[in-house]
């Protein structure tokens, strides 16, 4: 039987309540779109696989629910994150405001050399607009990520932007990814590694192989 | 028949002069007629008093006392100080289901008003989302007092003339209020009482079923991932809306339903699945499909199928020692 995937990330949605995190992961996995998505409560959760570079990745990607209190909960999910997506809304200047503390949460939780993009949903409602594109840019730079204007519901740069971190992240693991390649078609190291990284959190943080 | 003898057996009960809430309970348990659900759901929340010559009294002060509370409160909604609770009560409402009663401007407004003033009465869990859902059975159950609908996700207000609307306003307020008393540590600062639960559900289901616990653990599923909504929602996000007014027939009758008996419910529903758990074998397939259980064609036939299965676990297993387990 041919292989479904050659390797799995964990890619994480964090942002405020209501800027769409919910509508781009739909939007990618299911290429569906539905203007009043029901409020996530704690953490959904999706998959898809894509090919980046010949390699079929499997993404697992978990989406937050963006209310404070939730965040007890949602933080228990930075630690085994590889990559991860925070995202504001263009026609809220408070949600785009709150990015700070979202990056303070993810220097806090999350692990070290986790890829993080910015993105700013809803650039389709440009007449709602109150965060000027290069607002974004700026702030991405200032924290030395890439950026995306992204609309769900026009379907703008929805796979770019999961694909560029997907890159990201297959870039920040080069060496493994360089062990993977030689050893391309052995299916017991393919597994090994992936059993490596299905691991439950703990010490293995100390592994140098181990993803997680 | 059966069914008209058990409704004429409500409406002897709750024609009084004292209804008797034990009798009550003990009825309901098993589902409440459409036509007294109303009636029967204020009396078992603690809402109206056993004694039907307090009723109409009770039913006017606390009205009064509720529309008072819009008064004092609704203004401040847009002050620094709680902005954040309306603005995320505002943006939630609108992605509530059934959309067509909730989208209703009617119906937006009553939801924002029972929530705000809610949480601004409670400043120790505050609003959380989540708690919106627990409005839904309530309004719907007292609204259909007064239109015909079979099918709950389509009721219409507008036939409702404005003063009752006002009314279920406030009873639906009060009724939310009571049931959230015996579940406000789901809701404070980092949930302990939701994660207590899902703790419990845990070892519960470790101990009524090992092959499933085991399987879950074995493919690092944890409970937290799939539970949390259980607990958070009551199980409002996995079932429909009418098996919901169902469960809460019987989760008022049982003596803290909404918290204790409801793991029990929330044990017996996880393993009603227990084939399809078994047959899966993939940590994603698994959270796939227990984030999204196929409940959309179930009827109070599967619910009472369901409180049946909790009902046995609760006293085969409820202070049960764990030499359940081995």
């Amino acid at each position: 039987m041919a292989k479904q995937y050659d390797v799995l990330f964990r890619l994480l949605l964090i942002g405020d309540s209501g800027v769409g995190k919910t509508c781009l992961l739909c939007r990618f996995t299911d290429n569906e779109f539905h203007s009043s998505h029901i409020s996530t409560i704690g953490v959904d959760f999706k998959m898809k696989t894509i090919e980046v570079d010949g390699i079929k990745v499997r993404i697992q990607i978990w989406d937050t629910a963006g209310q404070e209190r939730y965040q007890t909960i949602t933080k228990q999910y930075y630690r085994r994150a590889q990559g991860i997506f925070l995202v504001y809304d263009i026609s809220s200047e408070r949600s785009y405001q709150h990015i700070m503390k979202w990056v303070s949460d993810v220097d806090e939780y999350a692990p070290e050399g986790v890829q993080k993009i910015l993105i700013g949903n809803k650039a389709d409602e440009e007449q709602k607009r109150q965060v000027g594109r290069e607002q974004g840019q700026q702030l991405a730079k200032e924290y030395g990520m890439d950026f995306y204007e992204t609309s769900a519901c026009t379907n703008l740069n929805i796979k770019e932007s999961f694909t560029r971190l997907t890159e990201l992240v297959l870039q920040a693991h080069r060496k493994e990814l360089d062990g993977l390649r030689t050893r391309a078609g052995n299916e017991l190291a393919l597994a090994e590694l992936e059993e490596e990284e299905g691991k439950p959190e703990g010490p293995a943080n100390s592994s140098k192989t181990c993803w997680c | 028949m059966r069914e008209t003898s058990r409704l004429d057996k409500f409406k002897q009960l709750l024609a009084g002069p004292n209804t008797d809430l034990d009798e009550l309970r003990k009825l309901s348990w098993s589902g409440i007629p459409k036509s007294v659900r109303p009636m029967t759901w204020k009396l078992l929340s603690g809402y109206l008093p056993a004694n039907v010559d307090r009723r109409p009294a009770t039913l006017q002060r606390k009205q009064k006392e509720y529309f008072a509370f819009i008064e004092h409160y609704y203004n401040s909604r847009n002050d620094e100080a709680h902005q954040d609770t309306y603005r995320q009560i505002h943006i939630d409402i609108p992605r509530m289901s059934p959309e067509a009663l909730i989208l209703q401007p009617k119906v937006t407004e009553i939801f924002e008003r029972i929530l705000f003033i809610w949480a601004i009465r409670h400043p120790a869990s505050g609003y959380v989302q989540g708690i919106n859902d627990l409005v839904t059975p309530f309004f719907v159950v007292f609204i259909c007092e007064y239109i015909d609908q079979e099918d709950v996700d389509g009721v219409d207000v507008s036939s409702v003339p404005a003063e009752v609307l006002r009314n279920i306003e406030a009873d639906t307020y009060w009724c939310m209020s009571k049931l959230l008393d015996g579940i406000q540590d789901n809701y404070t600062f980092a949930q302990p009482g939701i994660q207590m639960k899902v703790k419990m559900l845990e070892e519960l289901v470790s101990r009524i079923d090992e092959r499933v616990h085991r399987h879950l653990d074995g493919h690092e599923v944890r409970y937290l991932q799939f539970a949390f909504r259980w607990m958070n929602n009551l199980l409002m996000r996995e079932l429909p809306l009418r098996c919901t007014i169902r469960l809460w027939d019987t989760y008022q009758s049982e003596p803290e339903g909404f918290s204790h008996f409801h793991l029990y419910v929330c044990a017996a529903f996880l393993v009603r699945w227990r084939r399809q758990i078994l047959e899966e074998r993939d940590f994603q397939e698994l959270l796939l499909f227990l984030q999204n259980l196929p409940t959309a064609h179930w009827d109070d036939q599967d619910v009472s199928l369901l409180l049946a299965e909790a009902y046995r676990l609760k006293f085969a297993f409820a202070d049960a020692p764990n030499h359940y387990k081995k």
